[in-house]
Parts: C-alpha cells; sequence; structure tokens
C-alpha cells in the first residue's frame, strides 16, 4: 500500500494533536501511537517512495534506506522507553510537543530532498524549544530562547545553501554532495550547527539541562542524531569532518571535567560521542559509516539510559548538582546500578554496546593508517570513562554520603531504566543484533584478545589516573564560559549601540514630532530590550541575508 | 605506603600482566607498531587521562567564572 497515512510519522502526529484536543489521555495515546509506528516501521515497509506534490513541487515523504530503517528504529524505541519513564509527568502539553518532536525527526531521516528535509527540520527546532520551555522554570525559558535563536540562524544558513543548490543544480534530492560549492558549505554548517560542532556546541548543554526531568531524554536523542544521520548521507568522507569531530571529542572532555550540574555533565557529553560519529562520518570508509550509525544506535540507548538514572535523582530529591548529591547507591540501589551500567557502556567496556559500536570507528582509522586520528580518539576514549564512565557515577552515588532520606522512583521508571540496561548489555553480549540491520553488509569481529585487553587496561588506568587526582576534581560552585560569552556577554555592548540609536531617533522624532510613528517604535524598542541576545541574533541573520544576495548579484 | 595500598598496586599490576602471561595479546596484529609492549595501553590511558586534567585545570583559570556570570 501506498499511501500518506501509512508513514511511521503519521500516527504520532495524529496523537499529538488527538492531546492537544482532550487535555489529557497523554500517556496512553502516546503509548498506543508509538507501538502503531512501530509496526507500520517493520510490518509495512513501503516499497516505492511516498511522494506528494505539491505547486508542481515533488516533496518527498518517504525514501527508505537501510539507514534511515535503523534510525527510525532507534528513534522509535527511545521514544518507548522515555514515554514509559515519563508517565508520571503531569504535564500533557510536554508529551505532545515531544510526539511532534519526534514525528518531525522521523520525517526528516526518511525525507528524499531538501525541501521537505527543511521544513521538518525547522519543525524540530520549534518544538524542541517549547518542549525546553515546558519544564516551567526561569533559567528553562531563557535557555529556551537562546537555543531557538542558534538553530533558527542555523535554519537560515542550511536554506541559504539549499536555494543555492537549486539554483545551480536545479536538483534538490538528498545525495552526497562535494566540497567545491559555496552552498555545500553552507548546507554543512547548518548541518553541523545541529549536530553540535564547534565553535556552537555551547547550546547543547546550555539547552538540554534545562528540560523537565523526562523530556531531556527525548532532547538528547534526536536533534544531533538527525544531523548524523544527514551527514552520513551527503557529507560521508569529507576530511574536514574528521578535524570537527575530534575537536568536538576533547572539548566535551574538558567540559565536563569542570562542570558541577549532573545533567549538564552527561549533555557534554553527548557533544563527545557524537563527535566520535562525526570523525566516523569524516573517514568514510564502510566500516566508519557502519561504526558511526552503529554507534548512534548504541549512543541513543545508553545516554536515554543515564539520563533517566540522573532524571531519577531529580525526580525523588530534586536536586540537580554534583555538590548538592552524594552517596546515593544506599537509598537508590536500582538507579545506581542502571546509572553504572549506562556509565560502562558509555565508556565502551567490554559487553556493552558501545564496546562494539566504537570498535568499529577505531579500527577504520587503523585501516585507513590514520596514525594521529587514532591517538586521538584513543586519547578520547580514556577520557570518556574519566568524564562520563566514572565521574557521574561516583559523584552522584558514592563520595560523600550526604545521608540524603530517599528511596527508588516509582515502578514506570524502573521498569523503563531496567529494559534500557538490559538492550545495552545484550547487544554487547550478541553484538550480531546490531550488525545484521547496519547500512553495510559486515562480519566485524569485535571480541579479539588485543581489543578486549586494550580497552581494558586503557579504561582501568583511566580509572587510576580519575582517583589520583580526586582531590583536584571536586566540584565547585562555578559555570564554564564558552563560546555563547561572545553573544551573552559582549552582546551587552551591541545591545547598549541598539538602545543610543533608538533614542537618538526618539529625540529626533521628537523635534519631528511625529508623535505617531514614536508612539510604534516604542514598542518595537520594548522588545529588543527584553532580551540582550535576540537583537544579536537578528543583526547575524540579516548580515547573512545580506552576504547571501550580495553573492547572488555577482 | 600501608598496606591497603600496596595490596591495590599489585593487584593493578598482575591486571595489567597477566593477558599478556596468557598469551590472549597477539603482538603480531599490533597497530602502527608502536603498541608492541607490555602495558602500552595502560601507560597511555593514565597519562592521557592526566593530562587532560591538567589541560582542563589550566583553562579553567580563564573560563571558570561564579554562579550568577550573567544573571547581572
Amino acid at each position: 500500500m501506498n499511501s500518506l497515512l501509512m508513514h511511521p510519522g503519521v500516527p504520532l502526529i495524529i496523537a499529538s494533536i488527538l492531546i492537544l484536543i482532550f487535555k489529557g489521555k497523554a500517556n496512553i495515546l502516546s503509548l498506543g501511537a508509538i507501538l502503531v509506528s512501530f509496526v507500520l516501521l517493520i510490518l509495512f515497509l513501503p516499497a516505492n517512495n511516498l511522494e506528494f506534490i505539491f505547486l508542481d513541487y515533488n516533496f518527498i515523504f518517504f525514501d527508505y534506506s537501510k539507514l534511515s530503517f535503523l534510525f527510525c528504529l532507534v528513534f522509535l524505541l527511545i521514544a518507548l522507553l522515555g514515554k514509559i519513564f515519563s508517565i508520571y509527568r503531569d504535564c500533557y502539553k510536554e508529551k505532545a510537543l515531544i510526539l511532534l518532536y519526534i514525528a518531525s525527526s522521523i520525517t526528516v531521516i526518511f525525507s528524499g530532498d531538501f525541501i521537505t528535509l527543511y521544513i521538518f527540520w525547522e519543525i524540530m527546532a520549534i518544538s524542541s524549544s517549547m518542549i525546553i520551555w515546558s519544564s516551567g522554570t526561569k533559567q528553562a525559558s531563557k535557555a529556551g530562547i537562546r537555543y531557538l535563536q542558534v538553530h533558527l540562524f542555523g535554519g537560515v544558513i542550511l536554506l541559504m545553501g539549499i536555494i543555492g543548490l537549486y539554483m545551480d543544480t536545479g536538483n534538490l534530492q538528498i545525495r552526497h554532495l562535494d566540497l567545491y560549492s559555496w552552498y555545500n558549505w553552507l548546507m554543512l554548517t547548518g548541518f553541523l550547527l545541529n549536530a553540535g560542532a564547534p565553535p556552537f556546541s555551547h547550546w547543547l548543554p546550555d539547552a538540554y539541562p534545562e528540560g523537565s526531568y523526562s523530556s531531556t531524554i527525548f532532547l538528547s536523542a534526536y536533534t544531533t542524531k538527525t544531523s548524523v544521520f544527514i551527514l552520513i548521507m551527503t557529507f560521508a568522507g569529507e576530511e574536514i569532518l574528521i578535524y570537527f569531530g575530534l575537536y568536538m571529542i576533547m572539548y566535551g572532555i574538558i567540559y565536563a571535567l569542570l562542570e558541577n550540574d549532573i545533567r549538564k555533565i552527561l549533555s557534554y557529553s553527548i557533544v563527545n560521542q557524537v563527535g566520535f560519529m562525526i570523525v566516523g562520518i569524516g573517514i568514510g570508509t564502510e566500516l566508519a559509516i557502519n561504526g558511526a550509525s552503529a554507534h548512534a544506535f548504541s549512543h541513543i540507548i545508553y545516554k536515554g539510559l543515564l539520563l533517566m538514572s540522573a532524571g531519577s535523582v531529580i525526580y525523588m530529591i530534586n536536586k540537580r548538582k554534583c555538590t548538592d548529591v552524594g552517596g546515593l547507591y544506599k537509598t537508590m540501589p536500582i538507579t545506581a546500578t542502571c546509572g553504572i551500567i549506562g556509565a560502562l557502556a558509555i565508556s565502551a567496556f567490554p559487553l556493552t554496546s558501545g564496546f562494539i559500536s566504537k570498535s568499529m570507528i577505531l579500527d577504520s582509522s587503523i585501516n585507513q593508517n590514520l596514525i594521529y586520528v587514532w591517538v586521538l580518539l584513543l586519547i578520547g576514549s580514556a577520557g570518556v570513562f574519566l568524564h562520563a564512565g566514572i565521574k557521574f557515577p561516583w559523584f552522584v552515588f558514592f563520595h560523600r554520603d550526604k545521608n540524603i532520606i530517599t528511596t527508588d522512583p516509582p515502578m514506570y521508571m524502573k521498569l523503563s531504566m531496567i529494559t534500557a540496561s538490559i538492550i545495552c548489555i545484550g547487544i554487547g553480549i550478541f553484538p550480531a543484533i546490531l550488525y545484521d540491520i547496519l547500512p553495510y553488509a559486515t562480519n566485524y569481529v569485535p571480541y579479539t584478545g588485543n581489543h578486549v585487553i586494550s580497552q581494558l587496561h586503557l579504561l582501568i588506568f583511566s580509572g587510576l589516573a580519575f582517583f589520583i587526582s580526586l582531590k583536584y576534581l571536586e566540584r565547585t560552585l562555578t559555570i564554564t564560559l564558552d563560546f555563547d560569552w561572545v553573544y551573552r556577554d559582549k552582546g551587552r555592548y551591541i545591545n547598549k549601540l541598539v538602545v543610543l540609536m533608538q533614542t537618538l531617533l526618539n529625540n529626533l522624532m521628537l523635534k519631528m514630532s511625529l508623535k505617531n510613528i514614536k508612539g510604534k517604535f516604542l514598542v518595537f524598542e520594548n522588545y529588543v530590550m527584553r532580551q540582550a541576545t535576540v537583537s544579536v541574533m537578528v543583526t547575524l541573520v540579516l548580515i547573512t541575508l545580506t552576504v547571501f544576495l550580495l553573492l547572488n548579484i555577482i | 605506603m600501608n598496606d591497603r595500598n600496596k595490596i591495590f598496586y599489585t593487584l593493578l599490576l598482575l591486571i595489567n600482566l597477566a593477558p599478556y602471561l596468557y598469551g590472549f595479546y597477539d603482538f603480531d596484529k599490533v597497530n602502527f607498531g608502536i603498541d608492541n609492549f607490555i602495558g602500552f595501553y595502560a601507560i597511555f590511558g593514565f597519562i592521557a587521562c592526566l593530562a587532560l586534567i591538567i589541560l582542563a585545570k589550566l583553562l579553567a583559570i580563564f573560563l571558570k567564572k561564579g554562579e550568577t556570570y550573567y544573571d547581572e
């Protein structure tokens, strides 16, 4: 059957609308919709492309490939686990928005042309920032605005690239692109911005931890991984991606080491892990692409697990900083165990899902004779254990016992964490489950003596280094400056400049006694005054658009 | 060094050496020829982590600010 209703994203959108109409019944509707999507994905895979012609343009909503099947499968899996985890969260709007967010990211990975991709790319940006806002705190509303600004900025750049591509080639089908033309560079920038690449990596640790205890699980899974997917489709094998990825790996480790907020540590490690995938995409061989997609799959599950255990801590004791918690393994044994399994999986311990996927990326660098890349990836692997593998469980569940009286979270939250742990270990023990659905056929063997021993030694001695320098890793009540300082701190000066110009204009208008216009102008002034960063981002967008227009005239 | 530490470091040494003694590690399949001696990965991991911590601490001098830095 070949109809729009067969698309796996459609049940999610329908459920999302129904939740908003009924103002409730969110759990049953979302779980039902996700199960229907699963059935659609597995049983009724449309053999043909799903196309929709509007205004003489052919929108391709469903372009099936093995890669998109893999990503859709893991997207639905984490959606199911996350929805079970968030059953106790009482906010139907957030749940409806999450379904919209999932549906749009699924449509992005199935879309066959850049316009469809762009539309759902922007829906993703808007719905995810609304998810951040729905946690209801003051920090969340500010962080959500900053998040939206970065993503809309990225969206403008992406759109410019797409328009350029269309004007030059007239073909908007998603395909492998080269980096010989300026518009492809713009598209690469737009995609990388969503992956958390430098210099705009800060949006991720800035915004994700401000979501509610359950919504962060969803936020962590979709935006960066759709970007990984689209980079595999378009820019696989571009050498520049290796450098971006290596920078992200180091950035994630160093910033996470300095961080105090539990979920910010985990967010920095998302940047770090996506860095591994980007390196894999940059290497671009079949093994590397397999490694990047397998790593995306396992990363989504174990990062979800880690954020679930962090979310359980926040749900039970409402504390989010390392300095406020400690010694929780006594009172929350199941949460601690699941958190440790997630931490072992992210550090790629043998018998976990991280090991079987990360080894592929490391081996692909060896096969291509990229010795420096391999050495840096190895340092990165050691650093992952340092900043996420030990640091997160140690400071939350052990370290100084703060004698906090609490228990493990309620049943469904435990159920979801335990299921995710089983998946992490199951894939680690039976890697064939994952290897069979990778984009390229593979007979890769992760469990060789050399692999296991090198990885174990690397990790055990990283752990030793952690405990030796524990005194210097004590958490402090500080934040770490990042690139956003440029517009959050220096932005104040730009804003002052804007205000100064407005005052001058006002005085001018006063002299010319144009009171009517002045009244309208004041409204605008108040709006700009509200957020220093809004004016900066508007200026940036206007400048990029001007550059784009100039390029066209030339 | 007290007795507990002695036991700990002996254990670490054993963990490091055991796989080589039993021959689980194949020296013919080393990568780039730099990991062909016993304990390469252990030393590498240890030094890499210390270097990362030192780097982070150095950057912290410039980048760490009070929690209310942006709220003024």
